[in-house]
Parts: C-alpha cells; structure tokens; sequence
C-alpha cells in the first residue's frame, strides 16, 4: 500500500532550466510573447464591453430604450428592451382619446410583466383588477388624453421575456424584453 | 435560486483572478497605495454583484464555502499542470543581464531602469553596472544578482 506515497526526501534536480551553469530562472519567453499578445486582444475586448455598456446593450442606455404604439392610437409603451435584473425600471404607457370610454380606460396586461419582468407598482392605482385570460385587466377612472399610466418594474428572472398589453378588444401591443444578469 | 449564487460565486472568483493577473504584476516589494485601491476596489465592485439582495448567513457561508474549494481545486490543478501555474502566476522574466537590458521585457511590463536600480539599492548594490541579472519575479518583485567583483 505504502507505494504511491510520496517519498519524504529527494535529491534537488535541475527541475527549473539551467543553462551554462547560470542562474536558474526559468523564463519562458515563448509563453510570454502569447499571454502580450493575449493581453493586447483583452484590453481591445474591454474597451468593446465598456463601449457596448455605454451605449446600452446591457441595459440602462440608448440602445435599450424601445417604444411601441398600436396601429389606432390608443396605447403608446415606452419600456426597455434589455433590463438589468433586480434593477429598477419604468414603463410607460400614454392612453389616447380611444382609449378613454365613458370616463373610463381599461388596460390588459399579460401575465409575464407581472412575474418574469417583476412589476412593483402600478400608477396610478386603479379602481378595480380583474384577472383571467392570462393577465390582468385594470380599470382606471380617466378623463380627456393626455393620461400615462407608469409601472415599477424590477426583473428577477434572467432570460428574454415575451409579453403583451393593450385595450381588450383592440390590436395588443407585442414586446420582447431581455433581462442581463 | 442557491445555485445561482454558487455559480456567480465561483465566477467572480474566476473573473477577479483573472483581472487582477491583467492589471498586477508592478515593481515594487510592498503593495503601494496604487495597489490598495485597486485590489478593495475590485473586491468592493464584486461583492455587490456576487451577493445581490441575498444577505442571509446561509447564502454568505455555501458562497465562503464555494470559493474554499474554487481555490483548492485550482491550487491542486496548479500543481498538476505546469501550464496552469504558468497562466495563473505566469513567468519570471529577465530584465537585465550580461550588462545589457532586456528592452522589450521592460517597455512591455512598463518598468524603467529606476525601479531595477530601486531594488539594486535596496540590496546594497551601488551603480547599475554592478548588476549580474535582474529578474522581474512572478510576484513583481525584482530579483538582483550582483556581479562579482573583479578583484576577487
């Protein structure tokens, strides 16, 4: 049994290169000259990483903010097509003068804004929710346009999220949101 | 999810390394201010992502307990494989030798010829030209190996 042990003493070899007697140092110039040239691909990468931040393919920029609008008029979303998760976030949702019938709007929202996309709040608060159909239907008492509805959103789960809004009974609006970890 | 954080552990250790073998490796014996900064910094900007909302004491001793092994495993394969330890430590390099510097070597890890003579000083070595070889070692300091003097 004791044969695969490690021996407690060995003679010390030329385990580190030597060459001409001088000083053992070891260098590997050939694996240097690859990890420089790894280094100069890396730098160039962050840049690319930081520069994509900036403009917003991981959210929170330009490139992520989208806006939507059903053919009649009656709904115009802005939300974020690329959320960060557990990041805060608004959606809005400006209602036009279709959308407001006998000093009422009603509004349908599918079911994966309120769990995947981590609706918080909604506001204004409306009067009554009715679920069903896979979603919820609020009713808000309104006026006259312009009236904007907002929604705290705070995603938790990463991955792309397919959702859908509108007035029943009319055209949904259909979005796709990615949420970064 | 408790995998989820498990996996965002393991991979900020990873990614932490791997920055900090990028940007470290300077000159020097003690890590200077330069150095402090750095290292919280990083240390500071990966916490809030590897922990998140998840502060109970569950998550902070399974995500302890993850980087234990992560680094066990990785100093086990470091000794089994040479091109591991060569990535991860990387190698020593010669920076003067035989009276003659290594110009690349020295442009490309960004030393001038004041830190080798900072370290010839601190070993009692005079002027540059009593210096046998200099050594850029893989934990950034210089290793100075006087010349013998020709009176011997």
């Amino acid at each position: 049994m004791p044969t695969q042990e490690v021996p407690f003493t060995k003679p010390v070899e030329d385990s580190v290169p030597k060459v001409d007697n001088a000083i053992a140092v070891g260098e590997d110039l050939d694996f240097q000259r690859r990890w420089w040239k790894f280094e100069r691909v890396i730098w160039s990468f962050f840049l690319l990483i930081l520069l994509c931040d900036a403009l917003g393919l991981f959210g929170r920029g330009w490139l992520a903010k989208a806006h939507a609008r059903t053919p009649d008029g009656a709904l115009d979303l802005k939300y974020e097509r690329i959320e960060r998760a557990s990041t805060p976030s608004i959606m809005t949702i400006k209602l036009g003068p279709s959308a407001i019938q006998n000093g009422q709007a009603h509004l349908f929202l599918s079911d994966d804004v309120i769990r995947p996309m981590g609706a918080q709040r909604i506001a204004p608060q409306p009067a009554t929710s009715v679920i069903g159909n896979g979603g919820i239907t609020y009713t808000f008492p309104a006026t006259a346009p312009p009236a904007t509805i907002t929604i705290a959103l705070e995603p938790s789960f990463v991955g792309a999220h397919h959702f859908h809004l509108g007035i029943p009974g009319s055209e949904p609006i259909h979005a796709t949101v990615v949420v970064v970890p | 999810m408790a995998i989820a954080t498990i996996l965002r552990a393991i991979f900020g250790y990873v990614f932490l390394i791997l920055m900090v073998r990028i940007v470290g490796r300077r000159p020097g014996k003690q890590i200077t201010p330069f150095e402090f900064v750095l290292i919280f910094y990083l240390g500071g900007l990966t916490l809030t992502g590897m922990v998140g909302q998840e502060v109970s004491f569950s998550n902070a001793a399974c995500q302890i307990l993850t980087i234990a092994c992560t680094h066990y495993g990785i100093a086990i394969a470091r000794q089994k494989s040479p091109r591991l330890a060569r990535v991860l430590d990387g190698t020593p390099l010669t920076l003067l030798e035989g009276k003659q510097w290594r110009a690349n070597t020295m442009s490309r890890m960004r030393i001038a010829d004041d830190d080798v003579m900072a370290m010839a000083r601190d070993q009692g070595v005079r002027t540059l030209d009593k210096i046998d070889t200099a050594v850029l070692e893989r934990n950034g300091e210089i290793s100075i190996i006087p010349a013998e003097s020709e009176e011997d």
